[in-house]
């Protein structure tokens, strides 16, 4: 996995965690701390931007998921949003988000 | 078919909406401090001289300044479309404060500005011409004219900077019964120090800070966490990554009154200012919108004094905060209500644990017992008949004067003035103080009393 690949994945999980157009500090560091146990050279400058990124675009989570092909960044992306979006509750909209990714994954990422 | 009909307000009816769009004083001047913040201005003086039989208020920054163009562009009312992302440090929104403010206190609108290496340019709105004329007529000044604006401050040896200048004051009652427009004004101008002391006390420190004054009085920053002050309280804290930045929140718990500086402490507004002042600190890119209340968190109390909770909002999200014109308004977003609320009880909860064991220490004496009366929801103080000294008393006193002073001391308890204590412990705690109770004074007064006493009974004998 490169560092290209896991911005989409960042991406998706701040798409999921910040359904309400908000990202709790909570959430944040999770979702840093995952990368970083993936690619433990990350920097949290590269992460910073990527959030910056995700919160200055107009892209959906459709948009986001249809960027990740293969099964094993799916699966992480799936971990990744659902570890950081339940650290400080699941939010009945970050559930529903996520159940969408999910659902247009189907089973293939299960 | 429909058609279209081109309906522009009229001009004289408009600018009366304008005028009543529910600023005070303090409010309007604060909107356009912002535009000289937004123009990085290091120095800004707000200037008002006593005995002028026209008064005027004057602010004078040394912000980057306009040009003949970016000057009008800037005098049109909603000039910039508050949908637009303003730049970091623009504390703007929808291009309408400097009118708008204006107009809420003054009928005569003077913007006077100098950019680097351009010529001094200046503009008025004049209420009075828009209504004689019923149209949005700004006037533009030439050279000569600007010279002769009176109380202008900038001239050919300034940098850059912009003056605004309020004539016909309409913040002023003029023919009231009120008070003169001296006194008036002056007590407007004090108001206005506090606010701006208040509201902007973050831009008065720091590395890049900026000047403030006041008819060349310095303003100094009030800090409503008391940060620096002893028994100050640091509370938890939490950030929240939103567009264009994050949402800090912090909770402070101010120290105890008796620990507070009595200068501080008035410059809150005293112990009830204090009190009525709990709650959430919203701040917009440093500039403090909201000071105090719970915004429906919470409810006001007298245990909860201490508790501030200080927010820090990017000014990128105010659509998702709904900020009015006047800035000094938003509304909560439900997330942030969700986050906040678990921030509460903790500072509520440290700042009545201050005020619990304040309390202990003054109940547990020897004299007095509080009684809780749990069941039917009574709190009661009344003498302590278990105290030793009482005891003694009463055995070595006969029975008749036993009872008597037994039924003293009820009448003591029943007739504590409570009402008048806790107002005085609210308003202004730090003058009560028991310890000071004049001792030889009442034993000479007892002491009187008594041998006038003895004197009537033996002239009845």
């Amino acid at each position: 996995m490169d560092i290209d690949q896991i911005s989409d994945c960042i991406k998706v999980a701040a798409c999921i965690c910040a359904r309400d157009g908000l990202i709790s500090q909570a959430e944040e560091e999770m979702m840093f701390k995952l990368v970083l146990e993936k690619i433990p050279k990350y920097q949290l400058e590269q992460f910073n931007h990527v959030i910056d990124e995700f919160f200055d675009s107009t892209d959906q989570i459709e948009d986001y998921l249809r960027k990740i092909t293969t099964l094993e960044l799916r699966k992480f992306t799936l971990y990744l949003s659902e570890v950081s979006a339940s650290i400080d509750g699941l939010d009945v909209r970050e559930n529903i988000a996520l159940q969408k990714a999910y659902l247009i994954w189907g089973e293939h990422s299960s | 078919m429909s058609r279209i009909e081109q309906l522009s307000p009229d001009p004289k009816s408009h600018i009366k909406t304008l005028m009543r769009i529910g600023y005070n004083m303090s409010s309007a001047v604060a909107d356009i401090l912002d535009n000289s913040i937004a123009a990085d201005s290091k120095k800004i003086e707000i200037y008002s001289p006593p005995g002028l039989e026209d008064p005027l208020i004057s602010i004078l920054d040394d912000g980057y300044g306009m040009d003949a163009e970016e000057l009008i562009e800037n005098m049109r009312i909603g000039c910039k479309d508050p949908s637009i992302e303003r730049e970091k440090g623009d504390l703007g929104r929808f291009g309408s404060g400097m009118k708008t403010a204006s107009f809420s206190q003054a009928r005569r609108l003077t913007v006077i500005s100098k950019k680097t290496d351009e010529p001094i340019v200046a503009a008025i709105w004049d209420i009075d011409k828009i209504e004689e004329t019923n149209s949005w007529c700004l006037e533009i000044l030439d050279e000569h004219e600007i010279s002769l604006i009176p109380g202008i401050k900038i001239d050919a040896t300034t940098k850059q900077g912009t003056q605004l200048i309020w004539g016909s004051l309409t913040c002023l009652q003029k023919g009231s019964h009120a008070l003169d427009q001296d006194t008036e004004l002056a007590s407007l101008l004090s108001a206005l120090n506090i606010y701006i002391a208040l509201h902007f006390h973050r831009f008065m420190e720091g590395r890049n800070k900026c000047v403030f004054s006041l008819n060349n009085q310095l303003i100094k920053p009030i800090d409503p966490f008391m940060t620096k002050a002893d028994g100050y309280q640091e509370g938890r804290s939490e950030k929240l990554r939103c567009k264009g930045g994050y949402i800090v929140i912090q909770t402070h718990v101010l120290p105890h009154f008796n620990r507070m500086n009595t200068k501080d402490m008035e410059r809150l507004g005293g112990a009830s200012g204090i009190t009525q002042n709990q709650g959430l600190y919203i701040y917009r890119g440093n500039r403090l919108i909201n000071a105090g209340g719970w915004l429906g968190l919470a409810k006001n109390s007298q245990l909860g004094a201490l508790a501030r909770v200080q927010i820090d909002v990017p000014p990128s999200i105010d659509n998702e905060w709904s900020t009015d014109v006047k800035k000094s308004s938003l509304q909560l977003p439900p997330r942030v209500k969700k986050e906040l609320r678990k921030f509460l009880s903790d500072p509520i909860k440290r700042s009545k644990r201050i005020h619990s064991y304040r309390g202990t220490v003054d109940t547990a004496n020897k004299f007095w017992k509080v009684c809780e009366d749990e069941n039917n929801g009574i709190i009661t103080y009344q003498f302590d008949p278990e105290n030793k000294n009482l005891i003694s008393l009463i055995s070595s006193s006969d029975k008749e004067l036993g009872a008597r002073i037994i039924q003293y001391l009820k009448e003591l308890s029943i007739n504590l003035p409570i009402n008048h204590i806790y107002q005085k412990m609210s308003e202004s705690p730090k003058e009560i103080d028991q310890q000071s109770i004049d001792i030889e004074m009442i034993d000479a007064i007892l002491s009187k009393a008594m041998e006038e006493y003895e004197k009537t009974n033996k002239d009845i004998e």
